[in-house]
Order: C-alpha cells, then structure tokens, then sequence
C-alpha cells in the first residue's frame, strides 16, 4: 500500500498559512508522523547554529568602521580632486618603479583610494562615490591584453588594452577609474591571442564569449560603491 | 479582623524592551546608544542567521559587521514601518544575498572548488551531544543546498522566528508566495536529512 503523502502535499502549506487542517490530517497515521517529523525539522532549524557567536572584539570593529566612514565624510571628496590626480600619478609611477621586471604570471590586482590614501586588501571592497579604482595587471606575455570594469554586470566603465586611458608597458598594464555612481564594479583582465570581438556589454555573456574563444580571464574582487 | 482594603502591589518589573530602547535613543538623537542596542539585543541573532546564510565564517563576520554599518547610516532614516528587529534583519539579508551572489559568480565561472570533503572531526565519537552537533551539519549542509532565497526565507521563518508578512516586508515579496517557497522546501530538506542518514 502506498505511503499517504497529503501532508507533505497539502498539510504543510496549511500550516504554514496558519489554517486548520482538516480531519483527515488527525486520523491519517502517515500524515501524523510525517506532521512530527515537520515539527522536529522546524525545532532543528530553530536550533541550528546555536552555539555560534560574533567574534570577540566585534563591536569594536563595527565602532572602527563607523568612525572611518565619518571620517572618509568629514573630510568630502570634491576638494582632493586635484591632490588625488597628483596621488594617482605618483602611485602609478611608483607602481611602475618598484615593480619587477617581466616574466610575472598574469594577474590582476586592485585598489581603492580615498582622497590621497590607498585601501588595500579586505575580502568584501568597498567604496563610495567619488573613490578611484586602481587596476594593475600583468599580461604574462600574452599578445592581447584588455582591462573591463563592468558596473551592475551591464554596464562598461572601462575596456582598454593599449590605448587611454590604459597605460601599458611591456607586460604590465595600469588604469583608473572613477567610481562616481553607487552599485557593484567588477573588474577584470582579459588575456588572449587577438583582440576581441565587441562587448554586449553583459559581464555573464562576454566572458562566456571570450572564453569560448579561448581567452583567459582573471576576475578581480568586486567593488561595490555605496 | 481582615481589612478589605488590598496592600498595594509592588509594581511589576518592566521587561527589558529593546526596540523601545533603541527607540528612545533615536528620539533623543543618540544613533551611538540606539546602534549600542542593537548590537547587544540582536547581534548574536544576525551573526547566526548569516552564517547560516553564507556558510564561511569569514564571511559571515564581514557580512554582519557590515549589517550594523549600514544600520548605523540608516537608523537616522529608519521610518518605523516594521520593526528595528526586522529592519535590521532585511539589511543582513541584502548584504547575504550580495555576498552570495558575488561568491557563487566567481565560483562558477573562474574557480571551480572541489567540494571539501566531509572530515569527521575527533570529537564525533563523542556521544550525544556531538552526534546532534553532527546532525545540526548535516542539516546546515542540506539549508546549503536550497537556492539563497528559499533558504533565506526558511532561516527567517524558523531560525529567527520571524512571521510571514514581516519577512514580506523586508524582502519586498508577498506573503503567500513566501508561506508556498517555504511549504515546498521542508521537504526537500527532509528528504536531504534522510539520504544523508539523519532522521528528521
């Protein structure tokens, strides 16, 4: 005889909407355990993780974070705008100076900064309007290199391989963006044997392309501006 | 004889209302001490309820103490239209969802992990209480296999205990939409429970 399952089918949703179940259900020895088992599943859920606690010190952080934003605030962001181009250019330059000579894996590394400082680092980046993004690659000798920057996954803020404002030498290449718009920027390095065919621009599609045409992409950590 | 007349109770002790504090102190233009309540009343509920989310301890450590940044900045807006409990909540759900779409793109498409591999741990031969330890992974593993949002609603609905038309409105979706999404996902998860050999 096969096994009733109208609790599964039926009675879960009435519970769920807090109607009563019907005769039935009370009778039904199929539909009571399988109504016990929901119950202690529901006590499962309700228990899990428990034992899971914040780290210690985690207020702490939160109070830092908070202090940094206001302070990032106080200070605004129009009147650094000349400072910054200056800061950029010397970081840029001295990216160039102290980097090593050739033969570096390709890779693709970013940066935020604020005003004349630079934010390394942290697995979720963040940023806020008026930051710029710093993207420094290395091609590994490929023979065609293109930097993108897409925002919202749809939109492209940046694509450049040797041209501006991508500044390329030998096999590492530099650019800047301006994150002046609120939402997610997804940076990424494109490495193949020739130029591409023309974005879509949607970051799913045109990666799906070009790796299908052979490229290799290096996706950065994504950066989102609020 | 008795007198009639009653000896005046003792005034019952209020019970501790954290939303009501929190409250207070934005009525007094303290974000510090509402955001201070917050913390203290909810952020041991947040942290779990993203870690559930998230499945990574270091994640989930970003994600919450992103939750009360966020919070932090909203609560001078906060509009009183659901409770600062649910607020809070719908601001952790977003930074979750973000995370884990985030994670789950560059997972796909560029950094294929193997799935690692179920280790028991030294301490599974110790009895009950690591047993139901071992079930509650279990379980964390088969949450980790519904989609985000059903899993989402599921932690919302039984690990916060937050009712259907509150976790509507955090999430911007309808109610019964979300009492169907969570009716359909028990039992998949039990069905998970009982292949992995846990009895719901």
């Amino acid at each position: 005889m096969s096994r009733c399952d109208r609790f599964e089918t039926e009675g879960l949703l009435l519970v769920e909407q807090e109607l009563p179940l019907g005769e039935h259900f009370s009778t039904c020895p199929d539909c009571l355990a399988a109504r016990a088992a929901h119950e202690r599943l529901r006590a499962r859920i309700a228990a899990l993780g428990e034992e899971d606690e914040p780290p210690v010190g985690w207020q702490a952080r939160v109070w830092e974070r908070i202090d940094q934003r206001r302070e990032r605030r106080r200070r605004g962001w129009a009147w650094w705008l000349v400072p910054a181009a200056v800061g950029v250019a010397a970081s840029l330059a001295a990216l160039f100076l102290i980097s090593p000579p050739g033969g570096l894996p390709p890779g693709l590394r970013v940066e935020i900064q604020t005003g004349t400082t630079i934010h390394r680092g942290g697995r979720v980046g963040e940023a806020q309007p008026g930051d710029l993004l710093l993207l420094a690659a290395t091609t590994g000798g490929a023979r065609h290199a293109e930097l993108r920057v897409y925002r919202n996954d749809t939109e492209l803020v940046l694509r450049c391989s040797t041209e501006s404002p991508c500044l390329r030498r030998g096999e590492e290449m530099r650019a800047t963006v301006l994150l002046d718009v609120v939402g997610r920027y997804q940076p990424l390095l494109i490495l193949a044997k020739k130029p591409l065919p023309s974005p879509a621009p949607d970051l799913e599609k045109d990666t799906s392309a070009a790796l299908a045409a052979g490229a290799d992409v290096k996706l950065a950590r994504e950066i989102v501006v609020r | 004889m008795q007198s009639l007349v009653q000896p005046p109770r003792a005034a019952p002790l209020a019970e501790p209302d954290p939303e009501h504090d929190a409250l207070a102190a934005l009525a007094r233009g303290s974000r510090d001490e509402a955001l201070a309540v917050l913390m203290r009343e909810y952020g041991a509920a947040v942290y779990r309820y993203c870690r559930q989310m998230v499945a990574d301890d270091d994640l989930a450590q970003e994600v919450h103490q992103m939750t009360f940044v966020q919070a932090y900045e909203g609560l001078a807006r906060f509009g009183r239209r659901s409770s600062l409990r649910t607020w809070l909540f719908g601001i952790a759900r977003h930074r979750c969802l973000d995370l884990l779409k985030m994670d789950r793109r560059r997972r796909r498409r560029f950094d294929p992990l193997e799935a690692a591999p179920d280790v028991p741990g030294p301490e599974q031969n110790v009895e009950d209480r690591l047993a139901e330890r071992s079930r509650a992974r279990v379980l964390a593993d088969c949450l980790r296999s519904l989609a985000p949002r059903v899993r989402d609603a599921v932690l919302l609905r039984f690990q916060q205990g937050l009712s259907y038309p509150e976790i509507a409105r955090l999430s911007e979706e309808k109610a019964p939409a979300l009492q169907i999404r969570v009716s359909r996902a028990l039992p998949l998860l039990r069905r998970c429970l009982e292949e992995k050999g846990v009895a719901p």
